[in-house]
């Protein structure tokens, strides 16, 4: 039977076991359905009901004098807002103007909120008729804040000048007292608060009637907001900024039960031993319950996905949501959202799988997810921060870019390039986790309980000796470096010293240590020995010299190419400014210093960790060429720029081949070495530029080498890559897979 | 054919001893044949058959199924084996027609092929009215039988049983041990691991004796008994293993 049909076979028998169990149908279809609308529409319904409690108390006001009380009742008795016929959504001036026009009717009686949605009804339950008052005097003002503090008095009132007058010019001071931590007494300060906001109102209006001014002269300037953007964007703006969350917490919600079902419960009930009897490789076995987990995953969160949906719809919450503003919720991003839950869902089963592989039992499992899933949720909440760009590395961020994506198609932003890159690092992470799973899965102390103890997977002394890192390890260590290298970077952009020396020490040690001690320190604790695995065998004579070829052409080529990508891919003038203030520093100190930041440390430290650990790592599953490609092309990755993504890349490659055909990264150290070093010198008076002018080198006015020197260069690099190809292929031995017992 | 050869397994404890749970162990099924291998809890029994059907990757030694090295190609050697593990676990939320269904699948069986083979084995079997009950409702008996059926879903060549008979009730005891007889009988290679002793008795003509991992003695039981001179199987255990061994004495006079 082939692979294909294999698994096929295994997913749709997971998959009716799954149905069947009564556990994860409840919490992938009850839950959504019944238990959270209850949820919303219950709370939805409390609130409005508290409020509409709140609303209809009377409020106690204390005032320090009889004469305030007097006033204050007439004030608030002849409220226009407290008179018959005025609505909630009336303006404060229209109402005033009513109420003196004699124009609210009697019979018009206020919209009464269980005619409107609850969504609608809490929205306008802050802004109804302010509630009734009761005024108390309260001779000794010291009493005051102790009475509002006990309860007894919601709110004080302080006059501090005489009260205001239509024909005075002076302004009213009123102080109001209240406690802002008690919900009753801020209900009653803003009730209050309105009620003089139209009293004042009213009295400049008559004022300003006095005066025979007109109302502009008191507004010099008024300034309005008109949004631009359709309603549909404002919907898809707020539901960006939840919706993404929502869905990851979901579909790890909904993936946990299967994943352990299928992993540490089927060790528990024994099957998995009856399962591994049959000729099936444990890779095959995984896949199969991999596609289950993804699967329900992705329902799970679909299906809560359209009862929310629907619950905010057909509950009014939209208006809720939106304050009041225009909002439409884009009916037509739901499509997309479905599709963004794919890489979701292979993501995060993956993840728990990987996870769950080696728990024995249910519980052992459920203590594993925990934290995998707040790990997971950090570089989520990234993604949804606000200003976070899905561009550059954040497009293959994990997670991170899966909910800046979401986001994006929500409000309308529908990059191909961008799904494209954010589809392929996703599945490449979800394949290194999935592979993972089945070697964890397939260990003899996982699947076996008295096999010896399940400690033995980790503890470094278990691990076989062999020559290289493990695919798998290799690309998950490659995932975490780019994450911790994106933001240790970041951080030190942040600090706002760009370019200092302080600056430049900070990028080498982030260099060094991620770089140089990670991998180096991985392949020492997996007891995988250095010299193959890192290649440091000393390089043979024709390596040097194809890495001579390279070291002293590439950077010609990088410089031409520059130039001519400008024209169709410009780069951002900030980006050039950054680039240049990083640089310009550098060039004030000695030319040794800038040779040492920008190629001698990045030349040991990247080679070892891309042309060292990755490629040995990489090659083993993957063959000599596509491993290569793909570290070729994760260098470039890991340069952060689209604008050098071209030329890292293929330099990247060239590395990696000086390394795989004379077995030895010494020959890559000292191309990159020489290619960083000579571009960093040639443009300095102290440097090399003496001596390449020397030469007859030089470039014309858009920065292009001279084509003479473009052809020698061309012809250099190409005599590099046929002394490259002439080494005749050697067969590497493939090791047999660490982590294993001795 | 079974033979096996040194073969040896030592797990790693956490604390970084090691334990040898099974030493230089070595012996042959022919086909046609029924041997038993007997011995207490821990002996090595169970690691012995998981290594014998390619579950566990032996630490030295080898086993060879019709001369195919099981390290060496584990996949085709499951084809070849059918192994009813001891603590035999069967999906609950199955029934037994969709496990033997799926595991013929899984043994590249085609649909109609399967569908005969399961109604076939129902009938030897015995397993026509609870063939489409959930596993989870299902007795004792009935889920060993259904197991037993799984493990000769593919009709392989060479059968290990680990304690087919493990808490069943006399009746399903007699049905399946006669089942094994007529596997036999039909000439595949039978490895029956066992506590009973009177089973082993009545089905093997030879025995090998597994104590603390290594295999004391492996003859016919007629040899057995002329040398050690006693009649019964416990007493023969007895007297090989030495009767001050009290832990194991207990355990086969049990």
């Amino acid at each position: 039977m082939n692979r294909l049909s294999r698994i096929n076979t295994i997913w749709r028998k997971e998959l009716l076991d799954t149905l069947r169990d009564r556990r994860t149908l409840i919490a992938m279809i009850l839950v959504p359905i019944v238990l959270y609308p209850a949820m919303i529409l219950g709370s939805l319904q409390g609130f409005e009901l508290q409020v509409s409690k709140l609303q209809q108390e009377e409020y106690t006001v204390a005032v320090l004098a009889e004469p305030v009380r007097a006033w204050l009742r007439h004030v608030i008795d002849t409220d226009p807002a407290r008179q018959p016929g005025a609505t909630e959504d009336m303006p404060a001036e229209e109402l005033v103007e009513k109420a003196a026009a004699g124009e609210l009717a009697e019979d018009e009686e206020p919209e009464l909120t269980d005619k409107a949605s609850p969504g609608e009804a809490a929205q306008a339950g802050v802004r109804r008729a302010p509630p009734d008052y009761n005024i108390e005097v309260i001779k000794d003002p010291n009493q005051l804040a102790a009475r509002i503090l006990d309860g007894s008095v919601h709110v004080g009132l302080v006059l501090t000048s005489p009260p205001p007058t239509a024909d005075g010019t002076d302004t009213a001071e009123v102080v109001l007292y209240l406690d802002q931590t008690e919900i009753r007494s801020q209900m009653a300060a803003s009730g209050l608060d309105g009620i003089f906001q139209r009293v004042a109102d009213d009295l400049l209006r008559q004022r300003l009637k006095r005066e025979q001014l007109d109302e502009s002269f008191v507004i010099p300037v008024a300034v309005q907001q008109e949004t631009v953007a359709t309603p549909e964007r404002v919907g898809g703006s707020i539901l960006g900024q939840i919706v993404p969350l929502i869905l990851i917490v979901m579909t790890i919600t909904g993936a946990i039960y299967p994943a352990i079902d299928l992993t540490a419960g089927e060790r528990e009930r024994g099957t998995l031993e009856t399962l591994m009897v049959a000729p099936v490789p444990t890779v095959d076995l995984i896949a199969g319950k991999f596609v289950v987990v993804a699967l329900i995953g992705m329902l799970s969160a679909a299906l809560n996905l359209i009862s929310i949906g629907g619950t905010v719809y057909l509950g009014g919450l939209g208006q809720l949501l939106s304050r009041g503003g225009d909002v439409v919720i884009p009916i037509g991003a739901l499509p997309w959202v479905l599709v963004v839950l794919i890489p979701l869902a292979v993501m995060f089963s993956a993840l728990l799988l990987a996870v769950c592989s080696f728990a024995r039992s249910f519980k052992e499992a459920q203590n594993y997810v925990m934290p995998v899933m707040v790990a997971v949720l950090i570089p989520a909440t990234v993604g949804v921060l606000p200003g976070m760009r899905l561009e550059g590395p954040l497009l293959v961020m994990p997670v991170t870019n899966i909910t800046i994506l979401t986001r994006d198609l929500f409000t309308g932003r529908f990059d191909i390039v961008a799904i494209l890159w954010v589809t392929l690092s996703t599945t490449l992470y979800a394949g290194a986790a999935v592979a993972v799973a089945a070697k964890l899965f397939g260990q003899e102390a996982v699947l076996f309980a008295d096999s010896g103890s399940i400690k033995t997977i980790f503890q470094r002394r278990f691990f076989k000796r062999s020559d290289s890192p493990g695919t798998a390890q290799a690309l998950l260590l490659m995932a975490a470096v780019f994450s911790l290298n994106f933001f240790l970077q970041q951080a030190l952009l942040g600090g706002g010293e760009v370019g200092t020396l302080e600056y430049w020490l900070g990028i080498a040690s982030v260099l060094i240590l991620l770089f140089l001690l990670v991998p180096l320190g991985a392949a020492w604790y997996s007891r995988v020995r250095i010299t193959p695995a890192f290649s440091l065998r000393g390089p043979p004579l024709m390596g040097i010299l194809a890495a001579l070829c390279f070291g002293l052409s590439t950077w010609i080529l990088a410089q031409a190419w520059a130039v001519f990508q400008r024209d169709w891919l410009p780069m951002p003038l900030q980006m050039e400014q950054l680039f240049e203030l990083m640089v310009a520093r550098l060039n004030d100190t000695s030319p040794w210093a800038m040779v040492f930041f920008m190629a001698l440390v990045p030349a040991f430290c990247e080679e070892f960790f891309f042309r060292g650990y990755a490629l040995s790592g990489s090659r083993r599953t993957l063959g000599k060429w596509p491993a290569i490609l793909l570290v070729g092309f994760a260098f470039g990755v890991f340069h952060f720029s689209i604008h050098r993504l071209v030329v890292t890349s293929v330099l990247g490659v060239l590395f990696g081949l000086l390394v795989v055909q004379f077995r030895s990264i010494w020959p890559a150290v000292l191309a990159h070495l020489l290619n960083n070093g000579i571009f960093v010198l040639a443009t300095r008076e102290d440097g090399l530029r003496p001596a390449l002018e020397g030469l007859g080198y030089g470039v014309n006015d858009d920065g292009l080498p001279h084509t003479p020197w473009i052809i020698a260069a061309g012809a250099l690099t190409l005599a590099g890559f046929l002394l490259c190809m002439l080494v005749p292929d050697r067969r590497v031995a493939t090791v047999t897979d660490v982590p294993e017992e001795t | 054919m079974i033979k096996v050869t040194d073969l040896t397994k030592v797990f790693p404890n956490p604390d970084g001893t090691e334990k040898t749970a099974v030493d230089h162990v070595s012996f042959e099924v022919q086909p046609g044949e029924i041997y038993g291998l007997l011995g207490p809890n821990g002996a090595g029994k169970t690691t012995s058959l998981r290594m014998i059907s390619g579950l566990l990757k032996p630490t030295t030694g080898k086993v060879h199924i019709d001369g195919i090295n099981v390290t060496d190609q584990p996949e085709n050697v499951k084809r070849q084996i059918g192994y009813l593990t001891a603590n035999t676990g069967l999906y609950a939320r199955l029934t037994p027609h969709e496990v033997l269904l799926y595991f013929a699948t899984l043994y590249d069986i085609q649909r109609a092929a399967a569908e005969q083979r399961v109604r076939q084995l129902a009938d030897w079997l015995g397993m026509h009215e609870y063939l489409n009950l959930r596993c989870g409702a299902l007795s004792t008996g009935q889920k060993q039988r259904t197991s037993i059926a799984r493990a000769l879903i593919a009709d392989p060549p060479i059968l290990v049983l680990d304690e087919p008979t493990l808490g069943l009730d006399v009746l399903s005891n007699r049905l399946i041990l006669e089942f094994i007889r007529t596997q036999a009988d039909a000439g595949k290679a039978v490895l029956l691991s066992t506590h009973a002793l009177d089973e082993i008795e009545t089905m093997c003509r030879r025995i090998g004796l597994i104590h603390n991992g290594r295999l004391i003695a492996e003859d016919e039981l007629t040899n057995l008994r002329t040398r050690t001179g006693k009649a019964r199987l416990s007493e023969i255990f007895l007297d090989l293993v030495g009767a001050t061994d009290s832990v194991f004495a207990e355990e086969v006079t049990r």
